[in-house]
C-alpha cells in the first residue's frame, strides 16, 4: 500500500501536499480510520475502474496472447496450456510468407515514415512563409488525416484501377507507357500503398512541423540573415535542427501506425494481398482468423508487439528521463 | 571604419485595410566612427524600427542610410557589415556557445577554420566566457547568454554595432553591471554603435550621444547632459530624468508667471527670453532643484504640504501639494538625512536659475535653466 501511495505521489506532486495537509489535521486514529481519510482511498472510485479495465483488456490481452503463442492451438479445439513450447517461433524464420511480410513491414516503415516527414516538412516550410490563405492550405493538407482508412483505401483503389484517374491522366498526356496496373502488378503494389499512405499522413507531419516552426522566434531567422546565411543554409543549419523534437514525435506516431497499417491493405486487397504487399498485421490476421492457426498468429502478433516496443521504448525512456512523462 | 548616416529616413507601414502608419518620420542622424549613440523613447516610438532599417531587416520607405560613402538602402543585411544583438539574444539553441559565435564567420567570410577558432576564443576571453564555449545556451544564465550574444556580434568585427534593448531581460543589479561593462567594451572596440532602449537611465549612463524619439519623430539629439539640462521641448524634459521634471501650467502676466495657486516673479533677463512668446506657458523645474525650507524667506518660496515621502536612502522623494484644494502636486528630491513628515507644512524654494519655460502649445523650450560652462563639456556635434 505504501509503495503504491509513494508511486502515486511521484506521479502527482500536488496530491503529496494535499496528503500531508490531511495527515497533519488528523490524530493517531485506527488503521481503518486513516485509510478512510487518505487521498489514495478517497480517490479510488475515480481511477480504479478505468485502471482495472485497461489492465484486463490491454495488458491482460497481451499476456494471454503471449501465452497462446507458446501453445500449439489450431482449429476448433481449446488451447492446451499444459504443453508450452517455442515451437511456433521456431517455425517463423523458415516461413516464406512471414519473411516476406516482415521485409515488407520494415520497408513500409522506413519509406513511408521518411517520405511523409520530408513531404510534411516541405509543406510546413511553404505554409509557414506567411502565405495568403494559410488556414485554407492547412485544412486542405490535414483533411486526409481526418478520413477513415476504409474511405481513403477505396478511394485510392479507384484511382489506381486500370481505367482509374491516374492511368486516364497519363493517357491524356500521351504517357501510356507509364500507365500500369498499379494494384494488380506485384511490382507496384507496395509502392501504391506507400504513396497513398504518404498522401494521408504528410498533412499530419506538416501540422507537427508547423507547430515546431511557430515555436522558433523570428529573431533566429533575422540573426541568421545578419550572420550572412543564405536561405538554404538558414533552414539547413538554424531552423531544421531546431525541429528535432517535432521529428522524433512524428516518427514515433508514423512508425507505430505503419506497423499496424492493417485496415488500409485489408480494404484494398482483402486478407490475402499476396507476398508483394503482405505485412505482419495482415499475415497475423490471416493465420489466426482465416486459417485458424491461432498459436501461430499469436506468435506473429508477439513479433509485431516487440517491433512496436523497440520503436516506442527508447522514445518513452528518453521522455521519462527528461521528465516529460 | 566609417561614419553611419541616416538621412531623412522614413518608414511607412501599410496595414491590410490600406491604412498607412508612419512609424519613423524623417529621421536624420550621424553616428561617427567609435561613437555610442543611444536611441531612446517610449514603447512604439519607432526606435526599434529605425534600428531594423539600419540592419536591413526592414525596408526603407524614404531617405537614405549611408555607411561611409555607400548607400546601403538596398543591400542585404549580410552585405552591410553590421552586427546586431537582439533583446531575446536569439542564440541558436541547438548549437554550443562556440558554434553560435562561429556561425556568422562561417557563413559570411572565407576565414579558415583555425582562424575562426582563434577569433572566437579571443572574443570569449575578452567577455570572460571562455569556460562556457562547450555549453548550450539553455544551460546558461541570462547574463551569460547576454555575453554570448555580444560575443557573436564582436567576432564579426563589424563597422557598426546594433543593440536592441540588450539589457532589458536582465535583473536590475546585473543590468547596472552590464551597463558599465558594455560601455567599457564599446570604448575598447571603438566601433560606431546604435543602442536602442526605452530606459532613460541606460541612455544617460552609456551614451556619447542620445537621440530621443517620440511618435516616430526625432525630438532632440545631444549629449546626455545637454538633453538633461537643455531639453528642446516638453517631451524631452519629461522623458529624461527620474523622477520626472515638475510642470506647472502658467500664464504670463507681464513680469510674473501666474499659476492657479502661486505667482512666479521673473527677472528682466528671463522676461526677455520669453518676449514675443504666447502667454500660455509651462513652467518646469527638476525635483532636485527645489529646496525645502522650514520658514518662508526670500523670493520664489511657496508654502506647501507634504503628501507622501518616498525614502530612497541617499535621498527622499517628497511629494508636495500646493494650494488649498491640494490639486497640484509636485515632487522635490532632498537629501536622505533631511527629515520630512507627511502632513507637515514646508516652504519650497524654486530658484529662478533652475527654471525651464516651455510654450504650452508647441511644447518648445523657450528658456532653459542656466548652466555653468563646466557642467556640459564641449560637444562633438
Amino acid at each position: 500500500m505504501d509503495s503504491l501511495r509513494n508511486s502515486l505521489r511521484r506521479l502527482n506532486p500536488l496530491s503529496e501536499t494535499a496528503t500531508e495537509q490531511s495527515q497533519g489535521t488528523q490524530t493517531q486514529g485506527s488503521l481503518a480510520g486513516r485509510l478512510r481519510d487518505s487521498d489514495f482511498v478517497e480517490s479510488m472510485p475515480f481511477w480504479l475502474p478505468p485502471t482495472l479495465l485497461v489492465l484486463l483488456f490491454v495488458y491482460g490481452a497481451i499476456a494471454w496472447n503471449i501465452a497462446i503463442s507458446f501453445t500449439g492451438w489450431s482449429g476448433l479445439g481449446q488451447p492446451e496450456y499444459t504443453d508450452l513450447s517455442l515451437e511456433m517461433y521456431r517455425q517463423l524464420p523458415a516461413d516464406q510468407d512471414f519473411r516476406a511480410s516482415l521485409w515488407n513491414t520494415i520497408l513500409l516503415l522506413i519509406t513511408f515514415t521518411g517520405s511523409s516527414l520530408v513531404v510534411g516538412l516541405g509543406l510546413a516550410l511553404l505554409v509557414d512563409r506567411k502565405i495568403r490563405f494559410e488556414n485554407a492550405f492547412r485544412t486542405i493538407y490535414l483533411l486526409p488525416m481526418a478520413l477513415s482508412f476504409v474511405v481513403t483505401a477505396i478511394f485510392w483503389s479507384w484511382m489506381y484501377a486500370s481505367n482509374g484517374v491516374i492511368n486516364t491522366t497519363l493517357n491524356v498526356f500521351g504517357l501510356d507507357l507509364l500507365a500500369h496496373n498499379w494494384i494488380g502488378n506485384p511490382q507496384f503494389k507496395l509502392a501504391a500503398v506507400i504513396v497513398a499512405l504518404i498522401w494521408q499522413f504528410s498533412g499530419y507531419c506538416m501540422i507537427v512541423y508547423l507547430a515546431g516552426l511557430r515555436a522558433i522566434p523570428d529573431e533566429h531567422y533575422e540573426a541568421a540573415r545578419i550572420d550572412g546565411a543564405s536561405t538554404l543554409k538558414l533552414y539547413w543549419r538554424v531552423i531544421i535542427p531546431q525541429l528535432r523534437s517535432s521529428t522524433i514525435g512524428a516518427v514515433v506516431v508514423l512508425m507505430v501506425f505503419a506497423l499496424k497499417a492493417f485496415d488500409f491493405i485489408y480494404v484494398m486487397f482483402g486478407t490475402n494481398p499476396g507476398r508483394s504487399v503482405d505485412i505482419l498485421a495482415v499475415t497475423m490476421y490471416r493465420e489466426a482468423f482465416s486459417s485458424s492457426q491461432w498459436a501461430y498468429g499469436a506468435a506473429i502478433a508477439v513479433v509485431l508487439f516487440a517491433l512496436a516496443l523497440t520503436i516506442i521504448g527508447p522514445y518513452a525512456y528518453t521522455q521519462y528521463k527528461r521528465g516529460a512523462l | 571604419m566609417a561614419d553611419l548616416q541616416l538621412d531623412a529616413v522614413t518608414k511607412v507601414f501599410t496595414e491590410r485595410d490600406g491604412n498607412q502608419i508612419t512609424a519613423v518620420d524623417d529621421v536624420s542622424l550621424t553616428i561617427e566612427d567609435g561613437e555610442f549613440l543611444v536611441l531612446v523613447g517610449p514603447s512604439g516610438c519607432g526606435k526599434s524600427t529605425t534600428l531594423r532599417m539600419v540592419a536591413g531587416l526592414e525596408s526603407i520607405s524614404a531617405g537614405q542610410v549611408r555607411l561611409g560613402d555607400t548607400v546601403v538602402n538596398d543591400s542585404k543585411p549580410k552585405d552591410r557589415n553590421i552586427a546586431m544583438v537582439f533583446q531575446s539574444y536569439a542564440l541558436y539553441p541547438h548549437m554550443t556557445v562556440r558554434e553560435n559565435m562561429a556561425f556568422g564567420l562561417q557563413e559570411s567570410t572565407t576565414m579558415p577554420d583555425d582562424e575562426i577558432e582563434q577569433t572566437v576564443a579571443s572574443a570569449a576571453d575578452m567577455l570572460g566566457i571562455d569556460d562556457l564555449l562547450k555549453r548550450k545556451p539553455d544551460d546558461l544564465s541570462g547574463g551569460q547568454q547576454q555575453r554570448v550574444a555580444l560575443g557573436r556580434a564582436i567576432v564579426r568585427d563589424p563597422e557598426v554595432f546594433l543593440l536592441d534593448e540588450p539589457l532589458s531581460n536582465l535583473d536590475a543589479k546585473l543590468r547596472a553591471q552590464m551597463r558599465t561593462e558594455l560601455k567599457r567594451l564599446q570604448n575598447e572596440l571603438d566601433v560606431a554603435t546604435i543602442y536602442v532602449t526605452h530606459d532613460q537611465t541606460e541612455a544617460m549612463t552609456m551614451a556619447d550621444k542620445i537621440a530621443i524619439l517620440n511618435d516616430g519623430e526625432l525630438q532632440q539629439v545631444g549629449t546626455p547632459l545637454e538633453c538633461y539640462h537643455e531639453p528642446a521641448n516638453l517631451f524631452v524634459a519629461s522623458f529624461i530624468g527620474e523622477p520626472s521634471m515638475n510642470f506647472f501650467d502658467v500664464t504670463r502676466d507681464d513680469s510674473q508667471l501666474v499659476h492657479d495657486h502661486f505667482r512666479y516673479d521673473l527677472s528682466n533677463e528671463t522676461g526677455d527670453a520669453l518676449a514675443g512668446a504666447h502667454a500660455e506657458l509651462v513652467l518646469g523645474v527638476r525635483p532636485e532643484d527645489i529646496d525645502l525650507q522650514s520658514t518662508a524667506n526670500g523670493a520664489h518660496t511657496y508654502a506647501t504640504v507634504v503628501d507622501v515621502v518616498e525614502p530612497m536612502g541617499n535621498e527622499n522623494n517628497v511629494y508636495l501639494t500646493i494650494g488649498d484644494e491640494q490639486t497640484q502636486t509636485f515632487v522635490a528630491t532632498v537629501d536622505g538625512m533631511h527629515h520630512v513628515e507627511a502632513g507637515e507644512t514646508v516652504y519650497a524654494h524654486i530658484p529662478e536659475s533652475a527654471v525651464h519655460v516651455f510654450d504650452r502649445q508647441s511644447g518648445h523650450a523657450l528658456r532653459n535653466r542656466t548652466v555653468e560652462s563646466t557642467t556640459i563639456p564641449e560637444t562633438k556635434l
